[in-house]
């Protein structure tokens, strides 16, 4: 098997232990040819330097101030690999994932993105079935696909061929968290290429919603769905789903008897301008079966 | 043997927490799971489930929204997990469970919690829930006329030149 070199990029901002474990668990992937990048958010409790001291082998960047999601990008412009492997920093790829990945896009050239199959670090390996994750390639097809809609990608675990992730313009930093890979997708898609999500490469994901303040999610995940919508839907869809998310911050607003929906709404709106040039609708076809589960937005505050 | 339906409104990884609660809370129980078309592969994954069933829509789920397959089945409970400790945002799930024939409806929440949630208590949020969705509708109405008008203009605006 061919084995070129993956970069694998991660950020961390005060989580010393999650990504400490994390390098632990990378330094045991089966592949040869791995280059490891960690952006610091400006982490305040000592993580770049234990990633220093303990971790030397791994690309360390540090950034003076918390610059979110823009993070990844620096990382993906230091990346040096032929694919790369975007993980959070409390996630890891299982043993052979990096492997299964290369194989999957070594044999379908219009594979964009290969899905991991992102897992609960804590649980799964309490529920899942070994003989189905087997040897990944006595499955046969893993591709976890459907036939009337298209599927984005989770940050937590997902390979992307560099010279893509490039071409479309990596992560919108104006985001600075959430439904960034969301938007990437819709890029990916435009440029023809396709995303899949594949059961026998998988992600461990230290999943855990307390680790979400309590405004962050709702705040971002509502603001930039409205960015979401106004970069990357043509008019004649982006009009009524606008309208449909006004609505839906009205009521999920007065639902949960909270104003962090309206307050995100109007940070939508009044900063919208930072979207110029950043605008580019894609085709009917992608707008319409790529599936976004706006509502998520709705679901993180109480 | 009882049957035991999850309706998989959360990501995996958080299934994959709920799941190991829902066995040992209902140990009798046959388990199946409702879930996306793209969900089949990978709810194939679990050791504790039996059958898996195809929501063959592309949106969320809704009470209009019938699953032919499952019209004939009963289940003893109907599991409906959400993302946070109340339920908030879920409504639409809670609805849509109306639609099978189940005994009991349990919510589970992040922290693996059971509620039990009857169907008279779903028809009166609902009916809060209409209140709210006239009001809503009336505030968006208005502020439309504020808004709409003026955001076809807005987004050409910020489209990206030249590449179109």
């Amino acid at each position: 098997m061919n084995t070129p070199l993956v970069s694998i990029v991660s950020i961390c901002w005060n989580r010393k232990t999650d990504i400490m474990e994390s390098l632990k668990r990378i330094r045991e992937i089966d592949y040869p040819n791995l280059e490891i990048i960690v952006v610091d958010n400006a982490s305040t409790d000592g993580t770049p330097e234990m990633i220093a001291a303990e971790f030397p082998d791994v690309r360390l960047i540090k950034m003076y101030k918390n610059i979110g999601i823009e993070a990844y990008n620096i990382g993906f412009h230091n990346a040096r690999g032929e694919y790369i492997v975007i993980l959070d920093d409390d996630s890891f790829p299982q043993r052979d994932a990096i492997r299964r990945m290369v194989d999957k896009f070594e044999r379908d050239p219009q594979l964009g993105v290969v899905a991991f199959d992102v897992r609960n670090f804590y649980d799964y390996d309490d529920v899942k079935n070994d003989a189905f994750e087997g040897t990944g390639q006595a499955l046969g097809e893993t591709a976890a696909t459907a036939e009337n809609y298209l599927l984005a990608f989770n940050g937590a675990g997902a390979g992307v061929r560099r010279d893509l992730l490039e071409e479309v313009g990596f992560y919108p930093d104006e985001f600075f968290l959430y439904w960034n890979e969301q938007d990437t997708a819709f890029r990916i898609l435009d440029r023809g290429y396709t995303i899949k999500f594949f059961a026998d490469v998988v992600s461990y994901h230290k999943y855990s919603p307390t680790n979400r303040s309590s405004w962050r999610a709702p705040f971002y995940y509502t603001r930039n769905a409205f960015w979401l919508i106004w970069k990357n839907y043509p008019l004649e869809m982006a009009i009524p789903l606008t309208v449909s998310l006004i609505r839906e911050c009205f009521y999920f607003s007065m639902e949960q008897k909270t104003m962090i929906y309206l307050k995100a709404m109007v940070n939508a709106f009044v900063y919208m301008g930072c979207l110029k040039g950043k605008r580019k609708p894609v085709s009917m076809e992608i707008a319409k079966n790529l599936r976004i589960p706006f509502n998520v937005s709705f679901t993180f505050y109480r | 043997m009882k049957e035991l339906l999850i309706i998989r409104s959360v990501s995996f990884q958080q299934l994959d927490k709920n799941l190991a609660a829902i066995a040992k809370a209902y140990p009798d129980h046959r388990i199946s799971i409702l879930t996306h078309e793209h969900g089949v592969m990978l709810a194939q994954k679990y050791r504790q489930v039996n059958d898996i069933y195809v929501y063959p829509y592309k949106e969320g789920f809704k009470l209009k929204n019938k699953v032919p397959v499952l019209k004939d089945k009963t289940f003893d409970v109907v599991i409906v997990p959400v993302t946070n400790i109340t339920g908030a945002g879920f409504f639409n799930v809670l609805l849509f469970s109306l639609g099978l024939k189940a005994s009991k409806r349990v919510l589970c929440n992040v922290r693996s919690e059971f509620k039990e949630v009857r169907r008279f208590s779903v028809l009166c949020l609902g009916l809060k829930n209409l209140a709210i969705s006239v009001l809503s509708s009336v505030s968006t109405a208005v502020l439309a006329v504020f808004v709409i008008p003026f955001l076809p203009f807005k987004l050409r605006n910020l489209e990206k030149k030249g590449e179109l």
